[in-house]
């Protein structure tokens, strides 16, 4: 079953669009929704939220009617807001142990899972600090733990990796992943870094001004590509070497598209380009530093307009 | 997985291949006794397939933490200091009197026990103003302020269910004031003996107590959340309702007592019409009796007022303070 599909899905905000006529159906596993600033991830999500009656459409998330049965619906959600304001005073523990709290655990048990929770995320020996003490990095763990605390069958976390710097980044996106496997959690993550969506998403649902410009697996937007990407040292003797190639790998028919010492060569079946390319570098007396076929980035797709 | 031994934490001994048992200090040697005492305390994170509170237990985990919250509990000790004062302010006298009752015998006044509770609430509603202005608008004012809502209207939780039990949590936190020291007086009394002698009496005193409290905290809850509605801006929340409470018993004072105008625009007058409310459920004596001097006496002529009038006025006040907030958290957008 689709953990989420809407049907011309429209929200208005005055004359401006947000989301415009999107027909979408998330599949379960981790879903990224990707666009850049303002194309309608956050709206989506307080949609899924029940947050905001759209101004035409449907939209049903685990079944339900996000705006009849919202309250039934958001007790199985789990929501990590954008924003990186929260209760300063309040320790680590206490917050996550409110959430989950609201969202349905009696209180003993919102007590031991808000410390799970927190171990979990990695917070363990952090839990009982105050929130204003906390790095930017440490706060968006504890917006994960809190989203997760109550076990809920779907999690919504927008921008999780927003303000983190690239290793967290990564440790970020590594633990959704981890907590979507090994928990069997429902994520739908928002980002506008196409690199992060491709690294843990097993699906994905590209934005663009309000509108559907991609949706479906990520294995079917990214990689292996169909050229060849090589990279030849730029040497001083003998002098254009990297120009040499170029010339004679388009003159063989083939297309090349130069960026620097680096070459991009497609047209013809991969094994003959290979032996196209190294023929070429052998004659022009050029040396390679990297040859490898090109691989095809979720970047790549929207770039080049999605279908 | 992290496990852990009753009253000893085993984990870094699990994560580094060790047994998790207590050891021997010198030797190192486990200890064989405890590993039959040896429980697993803490599992980790794992799926939860327990009972589920709803709705009900959502808003109680509101009115809880906004209790605590505007108490200063959990929080550091400079968030402890206005409430403790708003809340000394209002028992010292209730204490005062319990005391001088069990310690030298004072009697009660002439007018009984609801006319001696009834003569401290004038200390009462200082305390009342005080915490309405300091504290209250933090409970509503902070959710928007630190980024809460949110995640508030994420949960369960619709508006007007967050909307209640905030309500509850300000009248309940209220009626520690308006209900509490008159309590604690009513207590003292009855185990001096001094108190009701009568079973129905003392209960109808109770009801009375409590009825009157809790009429006196719906209307100042209403009022000091509608203030604290209109602004993010906790300092300009705390100003609006100081000026709500004392500018509208001064104004009608003024327009009453000096401009000669009619009685009812005490209606106007929070403090006023709710000390006129509390007076009529106690059933004690009127105003003008009550203080001996002769001349100009503030509030006299609310005894012009039905009772009826004086029951309706502070109803209005309930009704409009919680319409103010229906209405600004209606229109409030809850996402960018």
């Amino acid at each position: 079953m689709a953990i989420a599909e809407t049907q011309g899905l429209t929200q208005r905000f005055g004359a401006t669009a947000a989301l415009d006529g999107v027909d979408v159906e998330m599949q379960p596993g981790v879903t990224g929704l990707v666009g850049a600033n303002g194309a309608g991830k956050t709206t989506l999500l307080n949609a899924m939220l029940g947050l905001r009656v759209p101004t035409s459409g449907s939209l049903r998330v685990l079944g339900l009617d996000p705006i009849i049965s919202g309250p039934a619906l958001r007790a199985q959600i789990g929501f990590a807001p954008e924003r990186n304001v929260l209760p300063d005073e309040m320790r680590a523990v206490d917050f996550v142990r409110h959430l989950a709290e609201l969202r349905g655990l009696p209180r003993g048990d919102a007590r031991e899972r808000a410390s799970d929770a927190l171990w979990l995320v990695g917070l363990g020996e952090e839990r009982l600090r105050e929130l204003g003490t906390m790095s930017t990095g440490q706060r968006q763990r504890v917006k994960l733990a809190q989203a997760i605390a109550s076990d809920p069958r779907l999690v919504l976390l927008d921008e999780p990796t927003d303000g983190l710097d690239p290793v967290q980044r990564i440790e970020m996106i590594e633990m959704i992943g981890r907590i979507s496997s090994q928990f069997s959690m429902n994520v739908v993550l928002s980002s506008h870094v196409l690199e992060e969506v491709e690294r843990v998403c097993d699906h994905v649902v590209a934005l663009d001004a309000g509108r559907l410009v991609a949706c479906g697996p990520v294995g079917e937007f990214v990689g292996q590509g169909e050229g060849l990407a090589v990279e030849l040292v730029d040497l001083v003797e003998p002098v254009g070497t990297v120009e040499l190639v170029e010339a004679t790998l388009g003159s063989w028919g083939l297309q090349v598209r130069r960026e620097g010492a680096q070459l991009h060569v497609r047209g013809a079946d991969f094994d003959e380009l290979c032996d196209r390319t190294r023929d070429a570098v052998a004659a022009a007396g050029a040396r390679i530093r990297r040859f490898d076929a090109e691989r095809r980035s979720l970047e790549d797709v929207f770039a080049g307009g999605a279908r | 997985m992290l496990l852990g031994v009753r009253g000893w934490r085993a984990v870094s001994d699990f994560r580094s291949g060790g047994s998790g048992l207590p050891t021997d200090s010198l030797s190192g040697a486990a200890s064989v006794s405890a590993h039959d005492r040896a429980q697993i305390m803490d599992r980790g994170y794992r799926s939860y397939d327990g009972p589920r509170t709803g709705l009900f237990g959502a808003m109680r985990s509101i009115v809880r933490y906004s209790i605590r919250s505007s108490l200063g509990m959990g929080r550091s000790a400079r968030h402890k200091i206005l409430p403790v004062i708003a809340f000394v302010i209002a028992v010292v006298p209730a204490v005062v009197i319990v005391g001088l009752a069990v310690l030298i015998g004072i009697d009660l006044p002439e007018g009984g026990l609801l006319t001696g509770i009834y003569e401290f609430t004038g200390v009462v509603s200082t305390a009342l103003f005080f915490y309405c202005g300091i504290i209250v608008p933090e409970i509503l004012v902070s959710d928007r302020r630190n980024g809460m809502l949110p995640l508030y209207f994420s949960t369960p939780l619709q508006r007007w269910s967050y909307l209640t039990s905030k309500a509850i949590a300000v009248a309940l936190t209220l009626a520690m004031l308006t209900v509490g020291p008159q309590l604690l007086v009513l207590i003292g009394h009855t185990l001096q003996g001094t108190g009701p002698d009568d079973p129905i009496v003392w209960a109808t005193t109770l009801l009375r107590i409590v009825g009157a409290g809790f009429a006196v905290s719906a209307a100042f809850a209403a009022a000091s959340l509608a203030a604290a509605s209109l602004t993010d801006r906790r300092a300009f929340a705390a100003i609006g309702v100081i000026v709500l409470l004392f500018g509208s018993g001064i104004v009608a004072g003024l327009l009453v007592e000096v401009a000669d105008m009619d009685a009812m625009i005490y209606a106007f007058d929070l403090g006023g019409i709710s000390d006129e409310l509390t007076r009529r459920i106690y059933d004690v004596t009127s105003i003008s009796e009550l203080v001996e001097e002769d001349g100009f006496i503030p509030g006299a002529r609310r005894d012009e007022l039905s009772t009826l009038f004086v029951t309706a006025a502070n109803a209005a006040w309930v009704i409009v303070g919680a319409g103010i907030v229906w209405l600004r958290y209606r229109r409030l957008a809850l996402s960018r």
